[in-house]
């Protein structure tokens, strides 16, 4: 049997930081978008553990300001795609600095110069992650994702789909399709 | 219609039949019965009648008797009295004739008897009277007592014999009104017999003609089905034959011979003289499976060789299966076919299919040599090519270059023609999967895909709307993109591409093919633009392999572009066709079924 | 999380000298901070990848047409093994079917390449896909849905 489940990565990360900061009995208060404000102050072993403990979920402790910001860009990114049902309708520049409290242009420059890539190529992605999800998970239409994405035609979330991947929508739902009718038959 | 059908039945007209004898069995014993008792009727009246003579005949005799007494008195003549005992005499025969006819009638012969006694009591009076008459003084008193006694007594006799003769009378009378009645219901009876025996034979013999008359239809059909069957037997190359299994005994048809290369009937049919004819490596198969099917009554399908006696080979397909003749006894019947023609041409056919095959097997090589191997070593040269401009180029004179550039402009030409040899055996060959596509989206795509030389040609497009249609979508992808592309390379100069895609209801008069095309059953999808254009005489020749209009240098092409679409095209049973005219551009109208 | 600082570990198949020289080239030049082993073909690639000792690859290019080994083989045999569930596999062909494509990303490719035939362009390509492979990484996006054909 094989099972296709269907997680929020958000909920799932925060579960595991609040299992684990409990078990080593540290004061913490979980703030938005990956951050976490510790009362107290920690040894260095404890941290050390913490540290070894989110490793083993791939959640990494960055200390680093600048990396504390673009994970913070990353994170209201992915959290404005995410959690609403419908994306919002302003541009996606003015949602971040105002989050962030920083100049758009600011921001820009700092996640460009620190990843291989742009906020408005990152956003791409990830959007094209939701609409993939969307697609295989919910089975919605392409004129279904398009509204929810916030995409002004159905042509145009295609040709960025296949941008992003290379593929169709439709060819992109084929492979999933045969793939996962491959691993079935496989067990 | 009811009645004919009954007519027609031989089982109710022999019910019929029977019913209608025991009628007349019945009629004539009644008619017998009838005869007879008309028979004895006519005894008794004859009987009576001849009673009645002989009383008065005796009657009369009695008269005689006494006039000739009388007389003798008178006349005292003995004359009179000669004859007196022989009338006695007569009178005894009279009686003796009315006691047998009496005989049967108990009551009469108890009159005929008292009769009798009357009688001889009568001759006592004429002996007394004539012994009175003839003493020799005669007693007139007493001689007129005497014959007055007579007289009456006479009389009382005469009585008595009317009296019986009556009698008779009565009952000859009532007899003859029992002869009336049974002689007419002896005539009702037999006209009756008559008729119904008439109307029977008549039935008999319309049922008999009819009979007849079917049945030699149904002989001469029977004839002709056999005459016919024998013909296509012999055209259709077949046999039949029958196995009797209670008797063990085989019967073959005339062409079962025929096949076998021999004379009708020419061996006794049998199991054993059959398997001498059959091809000795199918020899045991086939009798085992035949012997087989006789204990399962399973229907058997063979196929195996004949060795005619002209060393010749017969292949036979023979399919035999089991039923019950009208006797109720299983039999095995079956039919031979010859297919030996048929078997050939099967191995021949197999021997083109492998060599097509193998001729299939050698394009797809070659196709896989044009795809990959002969692509490889063209994009390493391409790539050394790019390697030494973006490099080696500072090092390099103009006119090494200009060749450089000579040599990229080639390897790309050929680059070129190897993509589309492949996109045009793809569409010969190649997984043909039909899905429902949103065409405006597919354009889309082609259109992106071919952005940047879209902005090298600064070309408007315009995307109409497109149906959703059921289509090879890589297919109409390469479709358009030749078409998009061919309006991109052969624009006019100085005249910034304008190509539009759309889709159009179609005219009435829309005919292809002598096949008239309509809204209900196609689409019809137009791509136009407004290039060069070519003359209309053109308009067939630009979808043949290898055609190409524009030879000049300035418009490259392999001459295969438009062949992959036609070819696309025809893979959706779909048409495309094309109006052009030089200087003003073309437009290229694709029509797709609606229904795939 | 990878760090742009982190160097990729990548892994390329492929038995032609040329390619793989170009590869190399285009990786240099690039200026990534990377880590490039060559393998001349599939068996020698699998010979490597048997051992359970080494450092996982981030990124396995694998030429389709190799002797000895197919990269067709080497990516049924690498996706069958949990131990690369994490690798990503880019195919790196001369093919540009579509059949080809769909094919090898249902058996578990993640990136398909159709190998250039100019070498600004590879350069773009390797750029590009060095890029998309590094947002999965380091983005947590869903590996099963990841698919990136060029």
């Amino acid at each position: 049997m094989k099972l296709y489940i269907k997680y929020d990565g958000i909920v799932a990360c925060r579960v595991i930081l609040q299992e684990q900061l409990e078990r080593l009995e540290i004061k913490h208060k979980l703030l938005d978008l990956g951050e976490i404000e510790i009362s107290d102050s920690v040894s260095d072993e404890c941290f050390a553990e913490l540290q070894a403990a989110l490793n083993r979920y791939s959640i990494f402790i960055v200390n680093n300001e600048k990396s504390q910001l673009i994970q913070k860009i990353k994170d209201t990114i992915v959290e404005m795609i995410y959690q609403n049902d419908k994306l919002p309708a302003i541009t996606i520049s003015q949602y971040l600095s105002e989050k962030l409290n920083f100049s758009y242009g600011y921001l820009t420059n700092i996640f460009s110069e620190n990843t291989y890539s742009s906020i408005e190529n990152f956003i791409i992605i990830q959007k094209i992650e939701r609409a993939k999800k969307l697609i295989i998970e919910d089975q919605l239409t392409l004129t279904e994702v398009s509204y929810k994405l916030n995409y002004s035609s159905v042509a145009y979330l295609s040709s960025q789909f296949k941008k992003v991947t290379g593929l169709t929508p439709s060819a992109f739902k084929r492979i999933v399709d045969k793939r996962r009718s491959l691993s079935n038959n496989n067990l | 219609m009811k009645l004919a059908k009954l007519y027609k039945n031989s089982q109710v007209f022999k019910i019929a039949l029977g019913i209608a004898i025991a009628v007349v069995g019945y009629i004539a014993c009644v008619f017998y019965t009838q005869m007879r008792s008309l028979d004895s009727s006519v005894d008794i009246i004859t009987n009576a009648t001849e009673t009645q003579l002989e009383l008065e005949r005796v009657l009369s005799i009695i008269s005689i008797y006494e006039t000739n007494l009388r007389s003798y008195i008178i006349t005292k003549d003995e004359s009179y009295l000669e004859k007196r005992f022989l009338r006695r005499g007569e009178i005894e025969t009279n009686l003796k004739r009315i006691n047998v006819l009496v005989a049967n009638n108990p009551a009469r012969v108890k009159d005929v008897k008292r009769l009798n006694k009357l009688i001889d009591y009568r001759f006592k009076l004429f002996r007394e009277t004539l012994l009175l008459a003839k003493s020799k003084m005669p007693n007139s008193e007493v001689l007129n007592a005497k014959l007055q006694e007579s007289n009456d007594f006479t009389e009382l006799m005469k009585n008595y014999v009317y009296k019986t003769i009556n009698a008779e009378g009565d009952k000859v009378k009532i007899h003859n009104n029992n002869h009336q009645f049974e002689l007419q219901d002896s005539i009702i009876s037999a006209f009756l017999l008559v008729i119904l025996s008439l109307l029977i034979l008549l039935l008999s013999f319309n049922k008999m003609n009819v009979d007849i008359y079917e049945l030699k239809r149904a002989n001469d059909e029977l004839k002709f089905l056999n005459h016919s069957f024998n013909n296509a037997e012999k055209i259709a190359g077949f046999g039949h034959w029958k196995i009797n299994l209670e008797t063990n005994t085989y019967s073959f048809s005339d062409n079962f011979f025929r096949l076998l290369g021999l004379e009708p009937q020419s061996f006794v049919p049998s199991l054993e003289n059959i398997s001498k004819y059959v091809h000795p490596d199918d020899i045991e198969y086939v009798t085992q499976m035949h012997l087989d099917s006789l204990v399962s009554y399973n229907p058997t399908s063979l196929m195996y060789r004949f060795v005619l006696p002209n060393g010749d080979l017969k292949y036979v397909m023979s399919v035999g299966s089991f039923t019950r003749n009208g006797k109720g006894q299983m039999v095995k019947t079956g039919v031979n076919y010859d297919m030996t023609e048929q078997y050939k041409r099967t191995i021949e056919l197999e021997e083109n299919n492998k060599e097509l095959i193998s001729i299939n097997e050698e394009l797809e090589s070659f196709n896989n040599i044009v795809s990959h191997d002969l692509q490889e070593p063209l994009r390493k040269i391409q790539m050394f090519i790019s390697r030494i401009e973006s490099t080696e180029v500072d090092s390099i004179s103009e006119k090494g270059k200009g060749y450089f550039y000579k040599i990229r402009t080639s390897a790309n030409k050929m680059q070129t023609l190897l993509i589309d040899l492949v996109n045009y055996s793809r569409t010969i060959k190649g997984d043909k999967v039909f899905e429902n596509t949103d065409l405006k989206e597919l354009v889309y795509h082609v259109i992106d895909d071919l952005s940047s030389d879209i902005e090298e040609k600064k070309a408007k497009i315009d995307l109409g709307d497109l149906p959703t249609v059921k289509v090879i979508s890589f297919q109409m992808e390469q479709l358009f993109i030749n078409l998009i592309s061919n309006s991109l390379k052969y624009s006019q100069e100085d005249v910034a591409p304008e190509i539009s895609i759309f889709s159009e209801k179609i005219d009435k008069n829309e005919v292809f093919d002598n096949e008239i095309i309509t809204d209900q059953d196609y689409y019809k999808i137009v791509v136009k633009d407004n290039g060069i254009g070519f003359k209309q005489e053109y308009a067939e020749k630009v979808f043949i392999l290898f055609q190409r209009l524009e030879t000049g240098s300035k418009y490259s092409g392999t001459g295969l572009g438009l062949a992959i679409c036609k070819r696309i095209v025809d893979n959706h049973n779909g048409f495309i066709k094309v109006i052009s005219e030089p200087n003003v551009g073309s437009t290229f109208s694709i029509f797709l079924p609606k229904k795939a | 999380m990878i760090s742009h600082k982190d160097s990729m570990r990548i892994l390329i198949a492929d038995d032609d000298e040329d390619d793989r020289a170009f590869f190399s080239d285009a990786m240099m030049e690039l200026k990534m901070n990377n880590e490039l082993t060559l393998f001349n073909d599939g068996k020698e690639l699998m010979d490597y990848l048997a051992n359970p000792d080494i450092i996982l690859p981030h990124l396995l290019f694998l030429d389709l047409n190799m002797p000895r080994k197919s990269g067709f083989e080497c990516l049924k045999e690498i996706r069958s093994d949990l131990r690369f569930k994490e690798v990503s596999i880019a195919i790196y062909s001369t093919s540009s079917s579509e059949k080809d494509i769909e094919e090898t990303f249902v058996e578990g490719a993640n990136i398909y390449i159709n190998k250039p035939n100019d070498f600004s362009k590879l350069k773009k390509v390797v750029k590009e896909v060095l890029n998309i492979n590094w947002q999965f990484h380091s983005s947590g996006l869903n590996r099963e849905t990841f698919f990136f054909s060029i």
